[in-house]
């Protein structure tokens, strides 16, 4: 069956290299996607984000349905790793927060190649090897429930953070991802590793003043909404913004030194089912009407042409300047290696 | 008596396990068409499983089983016959009618399986409905009959189609008294009616005796005696089938041969009887069917003289409580007597001798 | 054996007919002709595989240091020596044991107590109490945990309620205290459900002698009434220390704020540990589980064999007379009872519902000012939960009677057999017991992936189906042989001297007789595939999403809103079930 595997994949990856330029948003390549009458998504995306850019996208091109499968990070990373050694490759798009899982997919080449005719709009760090795309950039803040906390009590910077989750008024009543159980917050904290000097600080400080640990950022807002929590950092700050707008009770900040930021990524599923509808749909994310869509649901574009919501220039003027996209390089398969994860997880728990 | 052309059921050699217990150690006996066998015996006796190894419920280790001249069952070979394709009747104690089927449905049933169309089923059933006076009940459940109706459902359902054996296991018991003495006297005119097969299991003497042609006496899984009714009611083989049969006195003592027969003798009484089997002398026990005993008021020859210790009546005639030495019996008679001497007849050969050793 | 023995007459007179030779060993047992032995073993062998077929991959799987259906992965112990030496797991293992004893230390007192009330006195409102009692059960442990967050969590509605009064919340429910004390005092239906049928059937003169000897009510029930059922409490104990090993819902939503982790989220957890999936090491942890819980299946089936005895030897149609409780012991006892009610089924259906209306909540907010019907608007507008909604329907009401039919073919191969199949259907109907949900789903989707005539089945509701049928397997199959045991023998045996095969017997009048029994069944099964959602959340996909599944996934990106909404219409449905059950005439009794 393995061997049976491998062929398979050659001969889409062939498929794919041959036909892709010259049909790239062509008329051709809009027929042939029709054709094959549908596109697989495997997401981690909740559908209530995700449904204006399915919308978008139908309304676009009627003939092609869209199977969205919200199935989580490591449930689209399962499915893609299982589909693929069973020869049954159902999946045309994963799309998922967990950069890092998708760049493994990538390197272990469970994904296929593909230059997106937008290249050209995104920024340089928002691909890898033309496989794995960027489709948003998503500030890391904090959400605080504003009953509990006024704005000037909210932290600013980096030091102003670890200074509050020291602080013992705070004991017990400020939350963030627990790395063992949430992939995007490991990603999260080794990517601040990675770029400042102060991560193991703020981890001391934060599990010594008995800060809770979550493995969804959902029941973070939750606990800071009911005011449980006062504060939570490392929250996506597209779902915090989301759920301020709705929620007096819920305030957002970002860090104005430094604030990282992480991408949706997007790629096409070696031996895809629909190959073009893969491609078409891959380049529509990336486009403006796409990364439209999905700016006015709160994912802001990295894009700098985008006016709906926020795009690349104007979510860095909110968080203050100091914008660090998470960038798509071979630095996220770094803490892949289970040895080095299991040493950062040993040394969390020993945080304490 | 016997006439093959008319056997339809041949048992040989049957024998049952049950885990480690040898439940039945080997029955046989043969069946004939227009009459009743009745296997009779305690409860534990192992009748009610040789009637179900008979119909196929239960299947024994060793022997071998015919129904109207087919093999059934023959352990040698290792054939056995699945129980619906025997072509028997069974009535259930608890009569087993479906509580979800009508009289009609119940007994149509059958007739059914066996490919008959439902007007001549219908037909067919009515008029055995009519046989038993239950014609009018054809469209009720079972629980909207009496206990009595629903023994005659059951036996009706188990005889529609004729089967070559009808098997009964128990079927009066759940009957009130009066019932009872009326439904075995209407089976057993059925059974010859109809000239079929049928084999009773009861642990009712009085049952077997009256409703049967040959019984079938068991005794923990061993058939100890056969015979008919009146045979082995009054030619006992052995002291269980004297002492099981019939309302008895029984005395231990010693037996011992005399110039007429034998004698059994207590510390201080002593009767004349007749040894049963040909064993010899030694301690022994007697059994006296209690209507062979008969007193009077006044001495004559061959009397014994005994002392009426009290008089009971019973309805229909009186009940003697006797005693001899320390032998006590009972004994029945038309009339009271006053307490004191009394004279009981007692016939030799109404004195059966068991010696311990047989 | 003589021609003078085998011929009969009146004329043998005293001939005795013995056997010709006896036997000192039972010969070989004769073969039973008749007895449907091809279809019983097929349906037996059908389930053996469907059920071995997860099992015996997952064991594959924990020798592995890989996924399976990687082909590099090679056999070995590494994944055994990674858990047994990761220090984690002996927490999960030491806070399972934990829970799984503490829920038994509330349940089983209280179960008693619940039923002895109900059973052996007097208490009022019996008949209404009797079904709403059983409610907790019924309830999906998943809602149930969030149910509690909304109500009593650090900022529940009723824990905003107390601060107000005492000026902090008294009580923390994210502790492995709060876990035990939620999920005790749900089970005391499970205890209860069994204990009351235990005691139904004792006579009442023990009891009322020991009250005439002036034994006040408590200490009767104490010693003389617990006694009599003590094989029915061992029972249910064991039963409930199998059911606390396997707990996932409850632990998964209380235990992550504080970072509990018990077996079944620790599987869940070595997920992300690894950034990618460690199947091998969630295979051993589940290997490990199953050998935990086997030695207690099996001392739960000698315990059945002989509380089954014991039962015998109480003697069926004793008198039983109520005892009385007086108006104080009255007072007393429905108190008790209503507040063990308003604790586990007004407070977390309470926060539920209000939670489901809201969509604001919390320190300084007035829940009633922020009032909404939006995210049910949700539900409607967003195909994958209104698919969800639908497919829990469907996967309960159709899948639920399709599930009974199979689970009555399998029950009629074991009816009355005497076949070795029958011992074997024994044991495999409880080796899926042993398994998470979570982890049964997994297998499936495997399973669905990669056996070929399957995989077209996989994006169905038949891939998902197929593992609840597996997943309700013990429970379902209990049911039904339970009602088939009830048909007397001699109705079906009068059926087969009559004529009819084994399965015309079946067929003409077990299953005839049955049918209300299979109706009850039916309601009950479609409770049971309601409140699951273990099973679906690896095995579903676009279009065969379910409610307890897609709350399971939601609740990794956390919308609550839908969440609740979502519990809310679970419950409605478990209601409907449930009323839909009684109104059918199920048993909920044993």
């Amino acid at each position: 069956m393995q061997q049976n595997l491998k062929t398979l994949g050659l001969a889409a990856l062939l498929a794919l290299g041959t036909a892709s330029p010259t049909l790239a948003g062509t008329a051709e390549q809009i027929a042939a996607a029709t054709a094959e009458g549908a596109v697989s998504i495997y997401t981690a995306t909740d559908i209530a984000q995700g449904q204006a850019l399915i919308d978008a996208f139908k309304a676009k091109y009627p003939g092609i349905t869209i199977n969205y499968n919200d199935v989580g990070t490591n449930g689209a990373y399962n499915r893609v790793i299982s589909e693929a050694a069973a020869g049954q490759v159902g999946g045309d798009i994963i799309w998922t927060s967990a950069m890092d899982l998708t760049v493994k997919l990538a390197a272990d080449g469970y994904l296929a190649t593909y230059a997106s005719t937008e290249k050209p709009s995104l920024p340089a760090w928002a691909d890898y090897k033309n496989m794995v795309y960027a489709t948003s950039v998503e500030p890391i803040g904090i959400l605080y429930n504003k009953n509990a906390l006024k704005a000037d009590q909210v932290p600013k910077t980096r030091a102003d953070l670890i200074a509050f989750v020291a602080n013992p008024a705070m004991a017990g009543k400020v939350a963030s991802f627990d790395p063992e159980k949430s992939g995007v917050g490991f990603m999260i904290d080794v990517n601040d590793l990675q770029q400042t000097t102060t991560f193991w600080d703020l981890a001391k400080a934060f599990r010594a003043g008995g800060g809770k640990t979550y493995s969804a950022s959902g029941a973070m807002k939750e606990t800071v909404m009911s005011g449980e929590n006062v504060l939570a950092f490392n929250i996506i700050g597209s779902y915090a913004l989301a759920w301020a707008k709705d929620n007096d009770s819920l305030g957002v900040a970002f860090g104005t030194d430094y604030t990282a930021a992480l991408s949706r990524v997007a790629a096409i599923i070696k031996g895809a089912p629909h190959p073009e509808a893969a491609k078409l749909f891959l380049d529509f994310m990336l486009s403006k009407e796409g990364q439209t869509a999905l700016a006015s649901v709160g994912l802001p574009s990295l894009r700098t042409d985008v006016d709906s919501g926020y795009n690349l220039t104007t979510i860095g003027a909110v968080v203050g300047g100091n914008l660090k996209p998470i960038a798509l390089d071979d630095t996220l398969l770094e803490y892949m290696e289970p040895a080095k994860r299991v040493k950062f997880l040993k040394m969390w728990a020993d945080s304490k | 008596m016997t006439d093959a052309s008319k056997t339809e059921l041949v048992v040989e050699d049957v024998h049952k396990y049950l885990g480690g217990l040898h439940i039945l150690q080997g029955a046989s006996f043969t069946a004939e068409r227009g009459s009743i066998v009745s296997l009779l015996g305690a409860s534990g006796s192992g009748k009610t499983t040789l009637l179900r190894c008979i119909a196929g419920l239960e299947q024994p280790e060793v022997g071998r089983i015919r129904i109207g001249g087919k093999v059934m069952l023959d352990c040698d070979q290792r054939l056995t016959i699945a129980p619906e394709r025997r072509n028997i009747g069974l009535v259930f104690q608890s009569y087993a009618l479906w509580p979800h089927r009508s009289v009609m449905e119940n007994v149509a049933y059958g007739l059914k399986l066996r490919g008959v169309d439902k007007i001549t089923a219908a037909k067919r059933v009515q008029e055995t409905l009519e046989k038993i006076g239950l014609g009018h009940l054809a469209d009720r459940y079972p629980d909207q009959l009496s206990g009595g109706q629903q023994q005659r459902v059951a036996i009706c359902r188990a005889l529609v189609y004729q089967p070559r054996v009808l098997l009964m296991d128990e079927p009066l018991s759940n009957l009130d008294a009066k019932l009872r003495e009326e439904a075995r006297y209407w089976i057993r005119k059925l059974v010859l009616d109809l000239e079929i097969c049928g084999v009773l299991v009861t642990h009712d003497q009085s049952e077997a005796l009256a409703a049967s042609d040959n019984i079938l006496l068991l005794r923990n899984g061993a058939i100890v005696q056969q015979g008919a009714p009146q045979d082995i009611y009054a030619r006992p083989a052995s002291f269980y089938a004297a002492d099981f049969l019939g309302a008895n006195n029984v005395a231990s003592g010693r037996i011992e041969r005399t110039v007429h027969g034998a004698s059994i003798r207590g510390p201080n009484w002593a009767l004349d009887g007749v040894l049963v089997g040909d064993t010899g002398e030694g301690e022994g026990k007697a059994v006296i069917r209690v209507e062979k005993i008969g007193v009077h008021g006044a001495p004559a020859e061959g009397r014994i003289a005994m002392h009426l210790d009290a008089c009971l009546y019973l309805g229909d005639r009186w009940e003697y409580r006797l005693s001899y030495g320390d032998l006590q019996a009972k004994a029945f008679g038309p009339k009271a007597l006053p307490s004191g001497p009394v004279w009981a007849d007692i016939p030799r050969d109404g004195v059966w001798l068991f010696p311990a050793a047989a | 054996m003589s021609a003078q023995e085998t011929h009969s007459g009146a004329a043998s007179g005293g001939r005795i007919a013995i056997s010709s030779g006896r036997r000192s060993s039972p010969p070989r047992p004769m073969p039973r002709p008749g007895e449907a032995l091809a279809f019983r073993r097929t349906v037996i062998g059908l389930l053996a595989l469907a059920v071995l077929a997860p099992i015996g991959l997952i064991l594959y799987q924990s020798f592995l240091d890989g996924p399976f259906f990687i082909a590099k992965s090679r056999p070995g112990f590494s994944a055994y020596l990674y858990v047994l030496t990761d220090p984690m797991f002996y927490e999960a293992l030491t806070n399972t044991v934990i829970m799984a004893v503490g829920m038994v230390a509330i349940a089983v007192p209280l179960g008693a107590a619940l039923a002895f009330l109900l059973t052996r006195t007097d208490v009022k409102f019996r008949g209404l109490l009797e079904v709403v009692v059983l409610v907790p059960m019924f309830i999906s442990a998943i809602v149930l945990a969030f149910g509690y967050t909304v109500s009593i969590g650090p900022s529940g509605f009723v824990s905003m309620l107390a601060r107000s009064v005492f000026g902090f919340v008294p009580w923390n429910l994210y502790t492995l205290g709060g876990i035990v004390l939620v999920t005790g005092l749900s089970h005391v239906p499970h205890v209860y459900l069994y204990v009351s049928a235990a005691m139904r059937n004792l006579p009442s003169d023990l009891e009322e002698a020991a009250r005439s000897t002036g034994a006040p009510l408590w200490r009767v029930g104490l010693d003389v009434t617990a006694p009599m059922v003590l094989p029915a409490l061992v029972f249910v104990a064991v039963l409930n220390l199998m059911i606390g090993f396997e707990m996932f819902g409850v632990p998964l939503v209380l235990g992550d704020p504080s970072g509990i982790t018990v077996l079944t989220t620790y599987i869940y957890k070595l997920t992300t540990l690894f950034g990618v999936p460690t199947y091998q090491l969630m295979a051993v942890v589940v290997v490990l589980l199953v050998l935990l819980t086997l030695p207690l299946v099996w001392f739960q089936r000698r315990l059945l064999r002989n509380s089954r005895r014991y039962a015998a030897l109480g003697g069926k149609g004793g008198r039983t007379t109520a005892m009385r409780l007086g108006t104080r012991g009255q007072v007393i006892a429905l108190s008790a009872i209503g507040l063990w009610l308003f604790f586990s089924v007004a407070l977390p259906i309470g926060g539920i519902v209000l939670r489901a209306f809201v969509d604001a909540w919390g320190q300084g907010v007035n829940p009633f000012a922020h009032l909404t019907l939006k995210h049910f608007a949700n539900l409607l507008e967003v195909p994958r939960l209104y698919h969800g909604i639908l497919n829990t329907v469907i996967i309960a009401v159709v899948g639920g009677a399709v599930a009974v039919g199979i689970y009555l073919l399998v029950g009629l191969a074991g009816h009355r057999s005497k076949d070795h199949a029958s011992t074997l259907l024994d044991y495999i109907v409880l080796l899926p017991r042993a398994m998470p949900n979570l982890v049964t789903g997994l297998a499936f989707f495997w399973l669905f992936l990669f056996v070929p005539f399957l995989v077209p089945f996989r994006p169905t509701l038949v891939s998902l189906f197929t593992a609840y049928l597996i997943m309700g397997l013990a429970y379902g199959l209990r049911l039904l042989q339970g009602t088939l045991i009830q048909v007397s023998p001699e109705l079906e045996e009068a059926a087969r001297t009559t004529g009819a095969t084994v399965t015309r017997a079946w067929r003409d009048v077990v299953i005839p007789i049955i049918r209300p029994g299979l109706v009850g069944a039916w309601a009950l099964i479609m409770i049971v595939f309601l409140r699951d959602y273990a099973t679906g959340v690896y095995l579903m996909s676009a279009g065969t999403e379910v409610i307890g599944s897609l709350i399971v996934s939601l609740l990794q990106s956390g919308a609550m809103d839908i969440i609740a909404a979502l519990a809310f219409v679970s419950i409605l449905l478990t209601g409907a079930g449930l009323g839909l059950a009684l109104r059918l005439g199920a048993k909920l009794h044993d």
